[in-house]
């Protein structure tokens, strides 16, 4: 399991992507997290969608519960973005809520004993020095132990900088 | 060309001024003409030139695209935006998003990138 991590618009994506190419698998799979709120969103879903064509992923939509998402055996699978899936279980009604970190965490057990390969984006949110409310501290919090969990995992970690990977672990 | 990126008060400019030493012919992204960056030695605070070319409706994209050509020398000095929560204003999403992806295509552009932390370069790509 390879985890990469980097600010907003810091090329992390079309590193992971790459990422995934290299490893020449027959079935590749991407596992996106992002719901379509409104046109903001939805120019930026375009915009992935537009970097992956003719790379071919195939894309299955993963808003929550990643325990319940059906992925075929043996692939390579690219789960984009870590921040997202957070957001959605920790805010969205029917979502984990308090259970968040733990259920994000049986379910990327799930994806490593199914997957071939596993990549999973994050995202850098906490190095802005601001303090936000309450509501978006336990976001960062529980991302923050998210990731860390996820390294501990992880057998490489690399943090992409304006497009320049660095290695952290592996 | 040369990119030093980093947080905020971190002494890049000190860093980039002695690493490349270059003791003049400096700009400040802050209020310089945008034309300035073609021709001058050093620019800092570039992630605020970027964020008064996008408050003026000007074609940032395009100026960047001449640097390598006009301005191969030249030495970047910008903050690190995009490290933080995805900020509530449109314009300032705008704004770190633009500058990460302008920072990309530099810093794919530039021989060099050093990136400091508490005044300590490290080269994250030579």
């Amino acid at each position: 399991m390879h985890l990469i991590t980097g600010g907003s618009g810091s090329g992390k994506s079309a590193y992971a992507e790459a990422q995934i190419l290299a490893l020449n698998g027959e079935c590749r799979v991407y596992l996106a997290t992002m719901y379509p709120y409104d046109e903001e969103s939805r120019q930026r879903i375009a915009r992935h969608r537009k970097m992956r064509a003719e790379k071919n992923f195939t894309t299955v939509e993963c808003y929550r519960d990643l325990e319940k998402t059906e992925i075929p055996e043996h692939a390579d699978v690219l789960l984009e973005c870590m921040s997202n899936l957070t957001a959605n279980e920790m805010f969205w009604p029917e979502g984990a809520g308090s259970d968040t970190e733990e259920q994000i965490l049986r379910g990327v057990e799930w994806l490593r004993r199914k997957a071939r390969n596993l990549v999973i984006v994050s995202n850098e949110i906490f190095s802005d020095g601001c303090e936000y409310d309450s509501g978006t501290k336990e976001y960062q919090r529980t991302l923050g132990k998210i990731n860390c969990r996820l390294a501990e995992l992880a057998d490489r970690v690399t943090e992409v900088v304006y497009g320049i990977p660095l290695e952290v672990k592996g | 060309m040369k990119l030093v990126i980093g947080g905020a008060y971190q002494g890049k400019l000190k860093y980039a001024k002695e690493t490349f030493r270059i003791a003049d012919g400096w700009t400040d992204g802050a209020i310089c003409v945008p034309e300035e960056v073609l021709e001058c030695r050093g620019v800092w605070n570039f992630h605020l030139l970027i964020r008064r070319m996008l408050e003026e409706q000007k074609d940032v994209e395009e100026l960047v695209r001449k640097l390598p050509k006009e301005n191969p020398e030249l030495c970047i000095v910008t903050n690190e935006l995009g490290c933080g929560v995805v900020p509530v204003d449109a314009f300032d999403r705008l704004w770190r998003e633009k500058t990460g992806r302008i920072c990309t295509e530099l810093a794919e552009k530039a021989e060099e990138v050093h990136r400091v932390f508490c005044g300590i370069g490290m080269v994250i790509k030579k």
